[in-house]
This record gives C-alpha cells, sequence and structure tokens, in this order.
C-alpha cells in the first residue's frame, strides 16, 4: 500500500534512502515520569538492534514509539520516509510497514490460528481469502507448526501461540519487525523455538529490532546492541564492543548483573 | 507469600515422599464393576439418609414437596376450570386480531419455527433436554387448540409450523460444520433473516390488509414487543457502550449522561413517555412509540454489561489489532466487540429476560392490551368471574415458558462460543 517515496521531501529530512528508521530527539511524557529523553537513533535496512536496559529504563516505550502504540510528545520519527504525526493516512502507511511481536503474544482468542494470520492480509491488504490462507499456510510451515492452523490460540502452547503472532506479523509482509521482549512471558523450554524463528528471520535480510534479555541471542545476531537508561540512549555499538569492552559505568553494572 | 515460601517447603520435602506412598487410590474400573444396586444404595446413603439429622431433613422436604405437589395436581385437575383459558385462547393469545386474518398468525409462527429450527441446526444440536421441553410444550398447544371451532384446521396450521422447524433444523445440519466459504455465507444470510425477523413478523401480519397496530393484542403483543425492545436495545447499547469510553470527554459525557437518566426512571415512567409526550412530539403509532421506548430503556441496560465486556479486554487486544494495521473502527469491529459481547451474553441475557416479563407493565398503563391485559378481559366476561387464578396462572406459564427458552439458549451460546476460551 505505500510505495516507495524515495523522492519525498520528508525522505530529505529522514537521511540517507537505506536509513529505514530515523528518530531524532524524541521525548516522552508519562504524567510527571520522563520515559523517553532526547533519544535519537537511526536504524539501516536490513540491520539488527536489539535494544538493552533495566526494566523502566524506557526501551519498550521507545520501540512501542516506532508505530505509534504509544505517542512521542516531542521530536520527529521517520519510517520508510514517512513522518510519524498526526495524519492517520502516515500511521497506516507507517503501520503496515511495520509487524510487531508483543510479550503476552496478544493474539486474537476468538479467532483460529488461520484468521489470525489472514485477518490483516485481507481486511488491511484487501488479499483474497484463498491468497490469504496460503500465505498463512507458508508462513505456518517457515514458523514450523502448519499443523496448528485450524486450532485457537488458548490450545497451543505459549512457545507456539508466540510463533502463530510472528507469522501474524509477517502476514502482512512487513520491512520491519518490532519484538518487545518475546520471550519473557515464556517457560524456559519454549524460548529456544521462538528465538529459533527470529534468528531464521534476521538471515533472511529483515529489518528487527528486538528488546530482550536474551544475551546469547543478542551475542550472536544482532548487528548493534544499544542500552537504555533511565529513558536515554547510554551506550551503543557492535556485540563484541558491547561485551568484551563496554565503555559506561551503568553499561558495566548491568552486564555484570544480568550475565 | 514470597518470604513464607521457603518455610513450609523443607518441611513438606520431608513429609511428601512417605505421604505420596500412602495414598493409593481404588483402581477405578474395581468400583465402576460394582453392581447397579450397590451403586444406587451407596448413592441414596450419602444423598438421603447420611446421619439423624440429616434423614430428618430429607422427610420433611419431602413431606413438604409431596404437599405441594398434591395441592398443584388438585389444583390443576380438579379445582380449575380451564375453560375460562380454552373458551378465551383467542383472546389471550392475539385479543383483537381479525378473526379472518388467521392463515397471517400461522404463517409468522411457522417463520419463527423455522428460524428457531435453522439456528439450532446451524450452531447446535437439539439433544435430549430440549426434546423433553420441545414435547410437552408442542402438547400443550395442541391441548390448547383441540377444542372448539375451527379446532382441526388450528391444529393443522400448528402442526405444519412444527413440521417446518424440523425442516429448517435438517437443512441447516447439512451446513458443513467446518469454517469455509459455504459455511460463512449460510451463516451470514441466517444471522441477516435473524436481525430482520421482528420487521418481517410486522410485515406478514399487517402488510396488505392485515391487522391494524391497534387490533395486535394479547400474548402476541409481548411475543412483538419484546424482541424490538431486547434487539433495538442491543443496538442502541453497543454505540453507547463505545461512546462511553470514548476519549473524547464531549462523546463519552452524553453516553454517560443518557444511560444515566434512563436508568435513573422507572420502565413504568418511560412508558408514560411513551403515551402523552412521545405522543405529543412525534405522534404516530402508539405501538412503535412503545417499542421505541422499550428499545431506549434497555439499551441504556445493555450498554453497561457491553461496556463490563470491553473493560474486561487487555489492552493488548486494541494494540495488535492496530499493530496488524487495523485502524480503531475495524479494530472495534473484529477484535474487540465480538469478545466484548460475548463475556456479556450472560447479563444480556438476563436484561432480555427482565425486558420481557415487563412487557407485562404496558397493560397497567398504556390503552395496548398484552397477556395480563387480556387476562383481565377474559375475567371481566360475566361467566369467568370466578376463574381469576386460572387465567393468571396460565398467563404465568406462558411467561415462564419464554423466559426458560431464553435462558437454556443463552447456556448454549455460551457453550457453544466457549471455543477458544482464554
Amino acid at each position: 500500500m505505500a510505495t516507495e517515496q524515495t523522492a519525498s521531501p520528508a525522505d530529505q529530512a529522514a537521511g540517507t534512502p537505506e536509513d529505514i528508521i530515523v528518530v531524532e530527539n524524541i521525548d516522552k511524557w508519562f504524567g510527571d515520569f520522563q520515559a523517553l529523553d532526547d533519544v535519537s537513533l537511526t536504524i539501516k535496512e536490513h540491520e539488527i538492534v536489539v535494544v538493552l536496559g533495566p526494566s523502566g529504563s524506557g526501551k519498550s516505550t521507545f520501540i512501542r514509539c516506532l508505530n505509534r502504540l504509544e505517542e512521542h510528545d516531542s521530536g520527529r520519527i521517520f519510517v520508510n520516509g514517512i513522518e510519524m504525526n498526526d495524519d492517520v493516512r502516515n500511521l497506516n502507511a507507517i503501520r503496515s510497514e511495520i509487524g510487531m511481536v508483543f510479550q503476552q503474544f496478544n493474539l486474537f482468542p476468538h479467532l483460529s490460528v488461520m484468521s489470525n494470520i489472514t485477518l490483516g492480509p485481507q481486511k488491511v491488504r484487501r488479499m483474497a481469502r484463498q491468497e490469504a490462507e496460503a500465505l498463512a499456510m507458508q508462513l505456518l510451515e517457515r514458523v514450523g507448526i502448519p499443523e496448528q492452523a485450524e486450532k485457537y490460540p488458548a490450545q497451543l502452547s505459549g512457545g507456539q501461540q508466540q510463533r502463530v503472532a510472528i507469522a501474524r506479523a509477517l502476514a502482512m509482509q512487513p520491512k520491519i519487525m518490532l519484538f518487545d521482549e518475546p520471550t519473557s512471558a515464556l517457560d524456559p523450554e519454549m524460548i529456544k523455538e521462538v528465538l529459533d524463528v527470529m534468528r531464521e528471520l534476521a538471515q533472511s535480510g529483515m529489518t528487527m529490532i528486538v528488546v530482550t534479555h536474551e544475551m546469547g541471542f543478542a551475542r550472536e545476531v544482532a548487528d548493534r546492541l544499544v542500552f537504555f537508561d533511565e529513558g536515554a540512549v547510554v551506550e551503543q555499538g557492535t556485540p563484541s564492543h558491547f561485551f568484551e569492552n563496554p565503555q559506561e559505568e551503568r553499561t558495566k553494572l548491568f552486564l555484570s548483573q544480568i550475565l | 507469600m514470597t518470604n513464607e515460601m521457603p518455610v513450609p517447603d523443607p518441611a513438606g520435602g520431608g513429609i511428601a515422599p512417605p505421604r505420596a506412598r500412602r495414598v493409593v487410590l481404588p483402581p477405578y474400573r474395581q468400583r465402576a464393576a460394582r453392581p447397579r444396586s450397590v451403586r444406587a444404595r451407596e448413592w441414596l446413603r450419602q444423598n438421603l439418609v447420611p446421619s439423624p439429622t440429616g434423614t430428618l431433613l430429607t422427610v420433611v422436604t419431602f413431606a413438604v414437596l409431596a404437599a405441594i405437589l398434591g395441592i398443584v395436581a388438585w389444583f390443576i385437575f380438579s379445582y380449575a376450570n380451564w375453560r375460562v383459558v380454552t373458551d378465551n385462547r383467542w383472546l389471550l393469545f392475539a385479543g383483537g386480531f381479525p378473526h379472518d386474518q388467521e392463515w397471517r398468525l400461522w404463517v409468522g409462527l411457522g417463520f419463527v419455527f423455522a428460524l428457531v429450527g435453522a439456528s439450532y441446526g446451524m450452531w447446535s444440536s437439539f439433544g435430549r433436554r430440549d426434546i423433553l421441553f420441545m414435547v410437552p410444550a408442542s402438547a400443550f398447544g395442541v391441548f390448547m387448540l383441540a377444542h372448539g371451532g375451527a379446532a382441526l384446521w388450528s391444529t393443522l396450521w400448528f402442526a405444519g409450523a412444527v413440521v417446518l422447524l424440523a425442516v429448517a433444523y435438517f437443512a441447516c445440519r447439512r451446513v458443513p460444520r467446518e469454517h469455509g466459504p459455504g459455511r460463512t455465507l449460510a451463516v451470514r444470510a441466517l444471522s441477516a433473516v435473524l436481525m430482520l425477523s421482528v420487521p418481517i413478523v410486522f410485515m406478514v401480519l399487517m402488510a396488505g390488509g392485515g391487522a391494524d397496530s391497534d387490533e395486535l393484542s394479547g400474548y402476541l403483543l409481548n411475543l412483538l414487543l419484546a424482541p424490538a425492545g431486547i434487539v433495538g436495545g442491543i443496538f442502541v447499547g453497543i454505540p453507547l457502550a463505545v461512546g462511553r469510553a470514548s476519549k473524547l470527554r464531549a462523546i463519552s459525557w452524553s453516553c454517560t449522561f443518557y444511560i444515566e437518566t434512563v436508568r435513573g426512571a422507572p420502565l413504568i415512567g418511560w412508558l408514560f413517555v411513551a403515551l402523552f409526550i412521545l405522543g405529543d412530539i412525534i405522534g404516530g403509532d402508539l405501538i412503535v412509540r412503545t417499542m421505541i421506548v422499550l428499545a431506549v430503556f434497555t439499551g441504556a441496560y445493555m450498554a453497561e454489561y457491553i461496556r463490563g465486556g470491553l473493560q474486561a479486554l487487555p489492552r493488548g487486544q486494541y494494540e495488535a489489532g492496530h499493530a496488524v494495521g487495523l485502524p480503531y473502527w475495524r479494530t472495534l469491529q473484529l477484535i474487540i466487540l465480538p469478545q466484548a459481547l460475548r463475556i456479556s451474553i450472560p447479563p444480556i441475557v438476563g436484561q432480555a429476560i427482565s425486558l420481557w416479563k415487563d412487557t407485562a407493565l404496558i397493560s397497567i398503563i398504556l390503552p395496548l392490551r398484552e397477556l395480563i391485559g387480556s387476562s383481565r378481559s377474559a375475567i371481566a366476561q360475566g361467566e369467568f368471574i370466578t376463574n381469576r387464578i386460572e387465567v393468571y396462572v396460565f398467563a404465568a406459564v406462558m411467561f415462564w415458558i419464554i423466559s426458560f427458552i431464553m435462558s437454556r439458549v443463552s447456556q448454549r451460546i455460551e457453550r457453544s462460543l466457549g471455543v477458544g476460551e482464554r
């Protein structure tokens, strides 16, 4: 739906064409509490960014701002060259380019797995039913649970539900995938199956922004790690920089607690 | 709690293994294999004569039950003169409906029965309990019809309606149960007819030389008013519930104002509004005005129940809808309302039953004779002046039948929608 807008004026403001997400100086307040404090970040196409930080550091708020589940109070956000503002057309264009996976899965419990996945393509992309179902089956095979298509979410394990949620997000054929602590609500033995799917997705060239506490995944898959504390980006760099040679005291403290 | 956890843990750890060995459950099959008479005796002992006090209570209860049953049986078969009901069945059921238009009543009944059968066939299936209810209900219907005048014809019409119910049931049983294009089409068609059923029945009864609206009375009137109020109430209630939850203050305050105002006065007061105020302002047909008031009144209650359902849904459902790219209204329509309405089914049905019985209020203030009003007319004939108990008992049973069906159907819906519950 959102066609390439390489020539739009917004794009100039948004830096080079491969900068798929540009965040400029955003602030976010919840009442008196400042959740994001002057955050700027640029993410390139096909980049895999893992966002780390203690709880309450603003990392979830940050990725929720990227598809406007939270509205930023000041600063600017460009996704795929389109500015995120009060224009609903922009918002819908951006949202159809961004898939999101939640900590609590948030599958639609009244719909079968198949309908969960085909809903977006059919209602937003206006895809024909057969086509959407074929796509859904393809995605369910990709996440490894094609046999669960006719079940309802409550009949699946947590790991399976999260894989359905990934398939649901992928069904919109997004350019970017956001993961908000995708394994935090899972039993330990189910974490791997979800991380495997995410790893495969990363290898396929998807642009991914992942909030997680899975350090192994971060070290192995991330192109860049971004460390948040008290609503601000404290430090960022490659995994080797981050795990072997962190510069900031807060980063060192956090890593010493979590590793 | 977390602080207390370690304390019982080591102790429990020490005790648990021997306890696990000690508790040996008797094999289930061994119990099941015991002779039926032994099991029956066991059941009797446990449930009826467990102890001296328990036995006494059982005896007293049975005595009271027997006395009540005896009185009821004596009333039904000996004391009561049911001629007041059977002789007045036209008055009680159809009131002032013109006799020469009787076929319209039967066509309407056939339509409703067909819808009942189709709905059962599509979404559920008849179980033993449904048959247990339907057989005596049909027998009661035939008994009511099998006296006097055109008894044969009415009985045939009634039988025809029952046949229609069965045909629609078996036709809809043939629709595949699994989700698919054929089923989707059938479900949509049936839902559309169900939603339009009240106007359709009105057309059948009134269009092209049928009854005038002031001729609609008796049980028929209750049966017409209640669904109009219930269906209308749901359609009024949904936007009110959504509006009350709106972020826009102007909208949420207006919806709250509406709900609190309507719920702040008794139905009888609103019926006066239908009779006098609405009559002066918009005029028009009294039955239509009454329906509007019933829908407006019920809508305020429905809105609160639906709002409860809306609030029970986690915010993540909205977020997931948005994240998939659905705009607000589509999220509401496709994700939120289907779940909220399902949660609200029990209180919605409660309100529906309540409104069904409240239709009896209409005859108190409005010049409309529903079943209770017709009952009074029946008594007012000199011949039956001593039979008021029979008429009111009959009216009570007629109200009970529909209430009972509604609560059974609600249980069905809840159970069949339970699939995929959180």
